[in-house]
């Protein structure tokens, strides 16, 4: 006798294979229509928001990271703008010293030079309070940090905030005194540096490339219209 | 499509659902017994609302997954400034995967709607089978514990001060799920689980 349909065969099977296939049609779905990006702060993947209420050298206000970015960017395209993020505290003495070099940068590649024909670098500085004894920072010290602001009795590293060296800075400063970006992005020391590409996906971090400078890495990978 | 008017693929199939569950489903859906005979009985109702309910969350949850995955590109798919926006809560890399393994909330709830949509699928197609209400008792567990779930998720929507309406979907599909589990449940144990 042939058997065509078994009538004795357990149910729960059939049921397992359709639900199944069900669940992996839509996988499928997925898979063929999207390619995600993971979040972190690694190269290559996208960065997390920063938050915050920031200073620009008038007064406090919200920080929107989202802004900043363009998803329509395509890899060469020179009129995308980069983001160079630089996790601070006021009171860290290599932050402290290289706090004219950051200026430098934001001054070199910001777009108000002429000598720079590449994409613009956006520069801001996420600034907080590092749990180590003598690190009591506020705004009003930061504002005196990014200023320059000489004899505000505001003290950086044991010394007038307005005697570091460099020049005022003109780029945003986050207040992150209670530490939430900087847990968020995984920070491990100050100061830490991130090249971000204009849509939002970290280029190069100072975490990965021990040794290499900022600026080294915005010219080897911003576009220039040179290039 | 409008995000919000593509949600109502879900919504309505699981608003068909819980009237099918609940009782007052009987008078609403008696006109369809001749054509769908599953529906002129509790049990087969209910089984029906169910099975429904469990696709469509289903399908919701692969589509949270999908708008995850999507913004994860730099995309967006429903940003607004209002309250509802699911963009927001679900492109929060901060509360967009549970906090043990980082799964995206959306294939966890695509996995759990699978595993309620066998349990559910399987013991329709042999009701007084053994392990029916075994799988009736999981089925029951299993969206009883995705209340937390809820409750941690609606917590993050407060925290973000933003609402989700694709991951509210899912959560009502689950909450009409457990509706459902019970209702069956509690008819197993009674004469009408038999009568046709």
């Amino acid at each position: 006798m042939k058997y065509t349909y078994d009538d004795e065969a357990d149910v729960r099977t059939t049921a397992l294979i359709r639900v199944m296939a069900l669940f992996f049609v839509g996988i499928m779905i997925i898979a063929a229509t999207t390619s995600p990006i993971a979040t972190g702060t690694k190269e290559g993947e996208r960065a997390p928001t920063l938050e915050g209420k920031f200073y620009n050298g008038s007064a406090w206000t919200e920080f929107d990271f989202e802004s900043y970015w363009d998803s329509e960017w395509k890899e060469g395209d020179i009129s995308g703008q980069w983001v160079a993020v630089e996790f601070m505290d006021t009171d860290c003495p290599y932050c402290v010293k290289s706090a004219e070099e950051m200026g430098v940068n934001a001054n070199d590649f910001g777009g108000g030079n002429s000598g720079w024909d590449g994409a613009i670098v956006n520069f801001i500085a996420s600034v907080t309070e590092l749990d180590i004894g003598g690190h009591d920072s506020s705004r009003d010290e930061m504002k005196a940090f990014r200023n320059k602001i000489a004899d505000s009795g505001e003290e950086c590293a044991n010394s007038d905030c307005g005697s570091r060296p460099g020049a005022a800075h003109n780029f945003p400063y986050i207040d992150d005194l209670d530490q939430e970006n900087m847990k968020k992005w995984k920070v491990g020391g100050t100061p830490s540096y991130y090249l971000i590409q204009p849509d939002g996906i970290i280029a190069w971090s100072s975490a990965e490339h021990p040794g290499q400078e900022l600026r080294d890495a915005i010219i080897s990978l911003v576009p220039r219209e040179s290039a | 499509m409008d995000p919000n008017l593509q949600l109502m693929l879900y919504v309505i199939p699981v608003l068909v659902g819980l009237l099918m569950i609940l009782p007052l489903g009987r008078s609403i859906f008696a006109p369809l017994s001749e054509t769908l005979p599953s529906l002129g009985n509790e049990r087969g109702r209910v089984f029906s609302g169910l099975i429904l309910t469990c696709i469509a969350g289903m399908a919701v949850s692969f589509q949270t997954l999908w708008i995850s995955s999507k913004i994860s590109e730099g995309g967006n798919f429903c940003a607004s400034n209002s309250i509802l926006s699911c963009d927001d809560v679900i492109g929060n890399a901060e509360y967009n995967v549970d906090p043990i393994f980082g799964i995206p909330w959306g294939g966890i709830g695509a996995v759990v709607n699978c595993i309620l949509l066998y349990l559910v699928y399987s013991s329709s197609k042999e009701p007084n089978a053994g392990w029916v209400p075994s799988y009736l008792k999981i089925g029951t567990y299993i969206t009883f514990a995705g209340f937390f779930v809820i409750g941690l998720l609606v917590y993050y929507e407060f925290q973000m001060a933003k609402i989700c309406q694709y991951c509210t979907t899912a959560h009502f599909a689950n909450i009409v799920a457990f509706i459902g589990f019970l209702r069956l449940r509690r008819m197993n144990d009674t004469k009408e689980w038999n009568e046709l």
